[in-house]
């Protein structure tokens, strides 16, 4: 009785999954049919198979400098990720193992301040890269990501569920604060750490609102940026648009393939701290 | 002594790089919207900028656009964060139940999140077309009437949800999986021996101790529902009548499209009030529900 | 792989990416650059890409290089870059939007422009569109076109419903019974009753409502500039698409709905801007004609706007130079842009042979004469999204037009004075 149920339980996870990945096979599907049927959902399978989408957004270089701006996000997103882990990781481990004078409080300030929309923040933070002159540079997307909570947040909880027993011992054995947070601790949290940068590259990647504000010139956007080039309020190109959206998921899509057991796993301890 | 202040040093060194990042962009971003908002700040004509006191948030409070927006803010919440939590939690029960292929299983329900937002609502936008899309095609094929999706006002939020659902139920499922899955079987184990059911199994033992995470999940989507501007924005532009113009959307248009930067700070921090509150309360009630 | 070997490598793919970057950056130092912004993200704006392209060759000294974006967040970002000074040389600016533009002080005065030895004539403008770009005695933009709204029809579904000429080529209703006959003998029921093909749709409800303010004598602001969105003309233009809706002629207004079933030959006519010509052109057997609205109220008449070209305030005289004769150069060859789906604003233009074998748009044009623009205002954006909502609510039969638009003029007369107070009060 158990087992038939249990067999009947994975069949229909397996119908959910593949209904939840349906979509994305449709938005392939139909990336792939002339303009003239793409709206049609009489025929789910194109009639005409074309790669005139893709040969149009790939080879439009001056005004949609495609290559370029995958670079662009490929360069922003990889900075962006590197200093965040970086910033975060050390910054968790001196409220949790260094026990910085005024941590906690400092948490729950980082804290209170994830509440706060973003949306806020765009016109201040406008004022203050104006005034750097980091605006329609790739500077303008990457410091300021750095600010978020989250990864001090996400590895502050982690931290906390390692026993501290093990960087204690190392303490006592002459290690110094810094031996300690390279040797011990980042291996220690290799897989939060893994989490929260795939966490950041995928915000990095898909974050609309920067690029949009900070950037001015056309090569210097963002993937996501240029594919709102193609969501114009006259046109409904749609199959150009879906092209477009499918070259720009690949590469998450891959990036999730390759990492997405560190990516789940470790949100167990994420959430498990409360 | 010297230990520990040594100690406190290094801690704050180590510190340094968030530290300085958050001040100049969180810190000073947050005071200078904070001035804004007691301000008329129009950025098309300049020499009209001046202090107003308390205006913008009394303009607020007597505006119906204002109220209109929080209701249907708190609607989205109050639709979708129930939906998430029973749909994230029904889906890591199977998950944990099933015999084999679970990782693929939850790799595939966690992929949509990986999406890009505005691709999402493309793709929705056109299942939802009330004359030529996707989902009424199937209707009127199974024998159906089509659906009103987005252009009926007690339709439309519920759809928004629906694809909100569909893009982020699996980060919450995963997390609320791997809850489950730390769950010693031992505790099953001898609480079948006393002879309980399946339903007893689930009440007394597997929700009590899913209470934690289930605190983190709750208020985390809390958080996103409120400040939720993609999803509907990009899906319906906030109609029909405005049904689904979120608060968020309504700060965004006053300070961009209307350039009333004041005003759009005001209502911000109105949002930050009401989010804060919420938290704070669900914090303290499952915490205590916890204890 | 160790957790630091991975991050090791991700600093070095970082290193490396930066540097393939910035190889993408190509700058010509002896050309004065001018950078040209607009929303033109369709077809349109390839058609602009190939006169830049024109314009490049036949002036080596300028280089001109276009962005576009989408209307609502050019103008987001227009706005935000020109206030920190960092705006672009030549931009585009919807003759409605002009009011705000002009009142932040961002556009310069190009009355050299239409005067002098190398002006354009003033004469080979309508005056009603270069009243749009005037502002205290002098001008603020070069108007490049005007694009109307019209009636754009499926052929074939109008010669099945029996709408021919003597030729027996696809005719357009021309006034209020026609144009109800043909939504009637166009629409085609399922076997549930339900309507699958539509004889008409509304596109932009606001501006296809916006349409019929002329010809019922409509208007949006009295002489003292206070709202009066609620007149009879209004109320009257409303009612007609109402009784559309009352008979089941319509289908509920929906985003995007009325132009993607016109495409999908779901819909035999529906009201939009000539600018979509462009998008029909792509499709390969789309049977189309474009016709002017029919005259459903007392007299002819529609909506329309114009794009117009403006300049940054601070230049060089070298720099200012190039983007005038930039400017100009668009301006005269507008036949070319009047191909991406536009009326060119230059009678000279309009009236040559080569417009004349355009046929959408020339039928657009004949529209020109009984043309209403947007009101010149600070609140355009609040008066349109309370224009759209009485629409809307009147389109779903959830108020009277009467209702709805007394709701609409209460709020708009609201903003007015509150952009009395807060904007035009000077200390």
């Amino acid at each position: 009785m158990n087992k038939v149920w249990k067999r009947l339980d994975t069949a229909f996870m397996y119908v959910l999954a593949a209904l939840f990945l349906s979509p994305l096979v449709l938005m392939i599907l139909t990336s792939m049919k002339p303009e003239s049927e793409v709206l049609n959902p009489s025929a789910i399978i194109p009639k005409h198979w074309t790669w005139a989408n893709y040969a149009h957004v790939l080879g439009w270089s001056e005004e949609a400098p495609f290559v370029q701006w995958l670079l662009n996000s490929f360069f922003i997103a990889t900075s962006v990720t590197l200093l965040v882990v970086l910033f975060s990781s050390m910054a968790a481990f001196a409220i949790t193992r260094l026990k910085a004078p005024g941590g906690n409080f400092f948490l729950g300030t980082i804290v209170a301040a994830m509440m706060v929309p973003g949306q806020l923040f765009l016109i201040p933070l406008y004022l203050i890269l104006s005034k750097l002159h980091w605006l329609d540079t790739p500077l303008a997307l990457i410091v300021p990501a750095t600010a978020g909570g989250f990864g001090v947040f996400m590895l502050s909880q982690f931290m906390r569920g390692i026993p501290e027993a093990i960087e204690e011992a190392a303490l006592m054995d002459g290690c110094t604060p810094l031996q300690l947070y390279l040797e011990v601790n980042i291996p220690l949290c290799a897989p939060a750490i893994a989490t929260l940068g795939i966490f950041t590259f995928v915000a990095s990647w898909n974050d609309f609102l920067g690029p949009l504000v900070f950037m001015d010139s056309i090569r210097n956007y963002t993937l996501p940026v240029g594919i709102a080039l193609y969501q114009s309020s006259y046109y409904t190109e749609y199959g150009l648009t879906l092209a477009t959206s499918v070259l720009a998921t690949i590469p998450l899509i891959l990036v999730f393939m390759a990492f997405q057991r560190q990516i789940v796993e470790s949100m167990t301890s994420t959430g498990l701290k409360d | 002594m010297t230990y520990t202040r040594k100690r406190g040093m290094d801690a704050w060194l180590f510190m340094t790089p968030y530290t300085l990042s958050f001040a100049a962009f969180i810190l000073v971003p947050v005071l200078v919207s904070l001035t804004l908002a007691f301000m008329q700040f129009d950025l098309t004509s300049r020499n009209s900028i001046q202090f107003v006191g308390t205006r913008n948030f009394s303009d607020a409070l007597k505006d119906d656009y204002f109220w209109q927006a929080l209701k249907a803010t708190l609607f989205f919440v109050v639709l979708m964060v129930p939906c998430m939590i029973t749909t994230g939690l029904a889906m890591a029960f199977g998950m944990n139940a099933m015999t084999r292929g679970r990782n693929t299983v939850r790799a595939l329900l966690f992929l949509p999140g990986m999406l890009n937002v505005a691709v999402a609502s493309i793709l929705w936008g056109w299942f939802y077309n009330g004359e030529f899309g996707l989902f009424n095609y199937l209707l009127k094929g199974w024998g159906f009437a089509p659906k009103p999706w987005l252009s009926d006002r007690s339709w439309a939020m519920p759809s928004a949800v629906g694809m909100n659902l569909w893009w982020a139920v699996g980060g919450t499922s995963v997390v609320l999986l791997a809850a489950l899955q730390q769950i010693p079987r031992s505790i099953f184990e001898a609480a079948v021996l006393d002879g309980a059911g399946n339903s007893a199994l689930l009440n007394r033992i597997s929700l009590p101790l899913l209470r934690p995470v289930m605190l983190f999940v709750v208020v985390t989507n809390t958080i996103a529902g409120f400040q939720v501007f993609g999803p509907t924005f990009l899906l319906t532009r906030g109609g029909p009548e405005l049904s689904t113009r979120a608060l968020v959307q309504y700060i965004y248009e006053t300070a961009f499209n209307n350039y009333r930067l004041g005003y759009g700070a005001a209502m911000s921090w109105l949002l930050f009030a009401v989010v804060a509150t919420f938290a704070l309360v669900q914090y303290r009630f499952l915490k205590r529900s916890v204890a | 792989m160790g957790a630091k070997t991975s991050l090791f490598l991700l600093a070095l793919l970082a290193v490396i990416l930066g540097f393939a970057r910035s190889d993408f950056s190509v700058s010509s130092h002896h050309k004065l650059h001018i950078d040209f912004w607009n929303g033109w993200t369709g077809p349109d704006g390839r058609v602009a890409l190939e006169m830049i392209r024109q314009f490049n060759q036949e002036n080596p000294d300028v280089e001109v290089s276009m962005q576009r974006m989408e209307w609502g967040t050019y103008y987001n970002k227009l706005m935000v870059a020109e206030v920190d000074g960092r705006g672009p040389a030549v931009f585009v600016i919807h003759a409605s939007t002009l009011p705000r533009m002009e009142q932040a002080g961002f556009l310069a005065d190009v009355r050299d422009m239409f005067e002098g030895p190398r002006a354009l004539p003033t004469s080979d403008f309508d005056d009603y569109v270069l009243n749009q770009v005037k502002y205290d005695q002098t001008y603020v933009g070069v108007p490049l076109d005007i694009h109307p709204q019209g009636l754009y029809c499926n052929a074939d579904m109008l010669k099945q419903a029996g709408f021919v000429d003597a030729n027996g080529n696809a005719r357009a209703p021309e006034n209020k019974e026609e144009f109800v006959r043909a939504i009637k003998s166009m629409q085609k029921l399922d076997a549930s009753g339900h309507p699958d093909t539509w004889g008409f749709a509304l596109t932009l409800w606001r501006n296809n409502f916006q349409a019929l303010i002329p010809q019922f004598d409509g208007r949006y602001m009295d002489e003292s500039g206070n709202a009066d969105l609620d007149c009879k003309g209004n109320v009257e233009a409303l009612e007609f698409l109402s009784s559309l809706e009352k008979q089941h002629l319509v289908p509920p207004p929906e985003n995007g709905l009325g132009w993607v079933g016109y495409r999908q030959k779901k819909v035999a006519m529906v009201w939009d801007g000539v600018y979509m010509l462009g998008d029909l052109k792509r499709l390969e057997d789309m049977p189309y004609i474009g016709a002017p609205i029919p005259v459903l109220g007392h007299h002819a008449g529609t909506m329309a706007d114009s794009h117009v070209l403006c300049i940054q305030k601070t230049m060089s005289p070298e720099r200012r130079d190039a983007a005038e004769r930039f400017i100009r150069f668009l301006s005269e060859h507008s036949i070319q842009w009047a191909g991406a789906g536009q009326v060119p604003a230059r009678k000279s233009v309009r009236n040559s042979a080569e417009f004349a074998k355009m046929p959408v748009q020339y039928a657009f044009s004949k529209q020109i004469p009984t043309m209403m623009y947007p009101p010149r205002t600070h609140i355009l954006f609040e008066l349109s999204l309370e224009i759209d909502l009485a629409v809307e609510k009147v389109m779903r039969g959830r108020a009277t037009p009467d209702e709805a638009l007394k709701v609409a003029n209460k709020n708009c007369q609201t903003f007015i004075d509150r952009d009395r107070r807060e904007r035009q009060a000077k200390p």
